[in-house]
């Protein structure tokens, strides 16, 4: 459904001296630098997929997404949506994509939420029962009644996502482009967004582009991941396997031996070099193992011959750890990570 | 008091260079007000085209023109983006936020507005007058009214600041400020004698102007420089009708920001 | 083709409704602006009529037909006003700000939906009404009668007028594409075309080629109303060259700022 190929996006970035004579030597003279937001950047993803695109701050995920919804053009290699350069045919792809960008508003910025739908359901032709399923849809999980006649600008943060989200859904697009789109949302919408997507990609088959610095939203709305770092993509694949990647394991137990946490802690440690046992309030220890050095296997078999196990249960890696190791390696010099450069098979 | 006012310093600073990172907005500032003088220029001068020697009103075409000219660059001096500025932050709910700050925000805006206007100024005003020079011939002044007219306009640039504020503090009443903005620079340009001297505006409308204090802002610097007046009274009197309106329009700010500050509390900002 | 065009005309349509409900909602804003903008041309009059007091006539024109030249201006203006106050958004901050890129999510001329943002802007009416009165006050005060032709051509000349508005408009604003912000040149631009509200046989001779050739306001009230005042077709002909080259190069202008727009910051 989404292909880039070799995608490369740099900027001409004007300096500016700090202070009042950098000012004023800005005045005369201006100095640029060449930044490389993205660097030959190359994937695909598949149609029907929740795909989270990762990435820390400044790591070319906007600037991709942008090239993705047409609003930028590449420097150098291409990338299609649903088999059309976006950045060629802009009007086209708008009618595929649905966009939310969590920071910018895309909203008639001095109309209602009611009078800007009317103008979408205009702009992109919606069918009058798509539109009546989808207002429905909105007005019973986002509560945009509540919106009322309010302009747009004079909304909270919360308020206006919320109808960010409902216009980006309202033409039913088969594809969405979800920039932090949770940015100022409370427990209970962040859930009805959560749901409302899935509820799209269930009933339609719309496939999602999702970014968030919000780790809970990537793990309720995604099954693959994009992680990308500098520029470059640095996993590509589901979001199990992306854990998967996870070099340390754990284990967490109990036991009835009633020895002390500080003796259990040293045993450990003492006959497993490289662990690191951490005894919790409960009196329940965990055990982090690095995942290249012992097998599970090993690990439990030594648990189970030291200790009179009452309770034990292994946690799966955590996102957040996993994508800080990613970031980590990452900006190791001459450290090729795995999957960056993948060349996909064509267009979708 | 100097380390009180030393609190004002960052804020003349910075506006400064704020205003410089806009390097294109003094050639596009000096060609708004190049346009706007050449329009009541020529046609005034189109006016006196046909009279050699003093016409209406006693000037001669050189006066005139001068006059017109440098009422345009007065005008210049006096738009300082406090209106604009203060009407925004109003707009905009960030005046809660500067009252946070252990200064006075409109001393404050005052501060910042000054480097404005001296590069403005520096920057604006004497390009569009060397401009003219080469264009039309103008009247050279004496030395002494050259001073007394600096004098006013130093006056003049705080009538225009209080005026300024004023019209900015409209955002506490209104959203469109922009209309409010336009009435008043339509107001002052006619009523301080930019577009038409007070001495060719006939008796009512120009005895209403004097007793307003726009006349101030325009008029009354540039009937200094050109030497139109009768002895040193009439011309201490110029200075002393500027500066009670500018002791008077000061407090007039004060007291007004009070009022809209208990407003602004009483809506929880 | 003809499908786009009823498609777009058709939206058109509707935007200009909802234009015009909001009007409503904005009621007491809209008198202020119109009063505004009521004060400002009865103050340009009052300097005109000051200007008269002290000759019969200015460059070769009488007091009325300096009045007729005055409001003829504001048609055009108000016409251009009534459709593209959005560009001024643009000059100001919708670049600077990075929020250009949602005229390019939908699926629309970006052109035309950035224009759609404040269709049908109420100030525009103002103007229009104003110049109408003025027109036809000065008009009947100088006992103007039209030849047929003429009749046919005034609607002409205001629609080239404000499309001559427009382009300038639309060039300065898509400035911003380079300069982040265009505001002041925009804001220059303007001024400038304040110029074509006078006689332009007053002016300097520089002056009068800049604003006949360069930034040509000349022909958006002063060559029309050469032409409907004494018949005299002089520069006319060069009405509809003009018009379309200013037209097409500040459209050539906008394409290529719209395909320069990089979005700022992330």
């Amino acid at each position: 459904m989404i292909v880039a190929e070799r995608l490369v996006k740099e900027f001409r970035l004007a300096e500016r001296k700090p202070g009042l004579l950098g000012s004023l030597s800005t005045l005369l003279t201006r100095r640029h630098r060449v930044v490389r937001a993205v660097d030959d950047v190359s994937f695909e993803i598949p149609a029907g997929t929740k795909t989270a695109y990762i990435g820390a701050n400044g790591a070319g995920k906007s600037t991709t997404i942008k090239m993705l919804t047409g609003i930028m053009t590449p420097t150098s290699g291409r990338c299609t949506v649903a088999g059309l350069e976006p950045y060629r045919h802009r009007q086209r792809n708008a009618r595929t994509i649905g966009v939310v960008f969590g920071q910018r508003s895309q909203l008639w910025w001095d109309l209602s939420v009611p009078d800007s739908f009317r103008i979408l359901r205009r702009v992109y032709d919606i069918p009058e029962p798509v539109y009546r399923r989808n207002l429905d849809l909105f007005r019973e999980l986002l509560d945009i009644d509540a919106l009322g006649p309010t302009p747009v600008r004079q909304l909270s943060l919360g308020q206006r996502m919320r109808a960010e989200i409902a216009a980006s859904l309202l033409h039913d697009p088969a594809v969405l482009f979800w920039d932090e789109p949770t940015i100022g949302l409370d427990m209970v919408l962040k859930d009805a967004v959560r749901h409302l997507v899935n509820r799209a990609h269930r009933e339609l088959g719309t496939t999602v582009v999702l970014t968030s610095h919000d780790i809970a939203d990537i793990g309720a709305i995604c099954d693959s991941a994009l992680v990308v770092d500098h520029g470059r993509v640095v996993h590509q694949g589901t979001l199990k396997d992306l854990l998967r990647t996870a070099d340390h394991r754990s284990v967490v137990f109990d036991h009835r031996d009633g020895t002390a946490a500080g003796t259990v802690r040293a045993r450990i440690e003492a006959g497993l070099p490289g662990v690191r046992a951490t005894p919790d309030d409960g009196g329940r220890i965990r055990v982090d193992y690095p995942a290249g050095r012992y097998t599970s296997r090993q690990v439990l078999t030594f648990l189970l011959d030291h200790f009179d196990l009452a309770d034990w249960y292994a946690p799966e890696p955590g996102l957040e750890d996993v994508l800080r190791k990613i970031y980590g390696r990452a900006r190791v010099p001459g450290d090729t990570p795995d999957g960056a450069g993948r060349t996909p098979d064509g267009a979708a | 008091m100097t380390a009180r006012l030393r609190r004002y310093t960052p804020f003349a600073t910075s506006g400064l260079q704020s205003l410089l990172q806009y390097r294109s907005m003094f050639a596009m500032t000096a060609m708004t007000a190049a346009a706007g003088a050449a329009v009541t220029v020529f046609l005034w001068r189109a006016v006196y085209a046909g009279t050699p020697g003093r016409g209406p009103g006693g000037f001669t075409v050189e006066d005139i023109t001068t006059y017109l000219l440098v009422a345009q660059i007065l005008q210049v001096l006096h738009t300082n983006r406090v209106d604009d500025e203060v009407a925004a932050e109003v707009y905009r709910g960030d005046v809660a936020v500067m009252l946070v700050r252990p200064v006075s925000y409109p001393v404050m805006r005052f501060f910042a507005c000054l480097p404005v206007v001296g590069a403005n100024a520096v920057l604006v005003g004497l390009p569009v007058l060397g401009l003219f020079a080469l264009l039309v011939p103008l009247t050279a002044p004496r030395p002494a009214d050259l001073l007394l007219f600096t004098v006013s306009t130093a006056l003049s640039v705080l009538l225009a600041f209080c005026v300024n504020l004023l019209t900015g503090m409209t955002g506490f009443l209104t959203t469109n400020t922009w209309g409010v903005r336009m009435v008043k620079q339509s107001v002052v340009a006619f009523f301080a004698g930019q577009l038409v001297p007070l001495a060719l505006m006939p008796g009512p409308l120009a005895a209403l102007a004097k007793v307003l204090p726009f006349r101030g802002m325009v008029d009354g610097p540039l009937t200094l420089l050109l030497g139109r007046y009768d002895g040193w009274t009439d011309a201490a009197g110029v200075l002393v009708q500027q500066a009670a309106w500018a002791a008077g329009l000061s407090l007039l700010c004060a007291a007004l920001w009070r009022a809209a500050l208990g407003r602004l509390e009483v809506l929880g900002g | 083709m003809t499908r786009t065009m009823m498609r777009y005309l058709r939206l058109a349509w509707f935007l200009g409704g909802v234009g015009l409900h909001r009007l409503a909602a904005y009621r007491m804003d809209f008198v202020l602006g119109a009063g505004a903008f009521l004060v400002r041309v009865g103050i340009q009059t009052a300097v005109v009529g000051l200007v008269f007091r002290q000759v019969p006539a200015v460059g070769g024109w009488s007091y009325h037909e300096v009045l007729f030249l005055l409001g003829f201006s504001l048609l055009p203006r108000g016409l251009d006003h009534l459709f593209t106050d959005q560009l001024w958004e643009l000059g100001r901050k919708l670049v600077q700000r990075g929020e250009f890129y949602r005229y390019l999510v939908r699926p629309v001329d970006p052109l035309f939906s950035l224009l759609s943002e404040r269709f049908f802007h109420p100030d525009g009416l103002g103007e229009l009404v104003v110049g109408a009165v003025l027109v036809g006050y000065a008009g009947s005060e100088l006992g103007l009668s039209l030849s047929p032709v003429q009749w046919v051509l005034a609607p002409v000349l205001v629609l080239c007028g404000a499309l001559l508005h427009t382009s300038v408009k639309l060039l300065f604003a898509s400035l911003s594409f380079w300069t982040v912000t265009s505001m002041p040149a925009m804001y220059a631009a303007n001024q400038v075309s304040e110029f074509s509200a006078y006689p332009l046989d007053i002016y300097h001779p520089s002056l009068k080629a800049l604003l006949t050739w360069v930034l040509p306001f000349a022909f958006t009230a002063y060559v029309p109303c050469v032409y409907l005042l004494s018949g005299g077709t002089g520069l006319l002909g060069w009405l509809p060259v003009v018009t379309a080259g200013a037209l097409a190069l500040a459209l050539t202008v906008w394409r290529r700022g719209v395909n320069r727009y990089e979005m700022t910051g992330s």
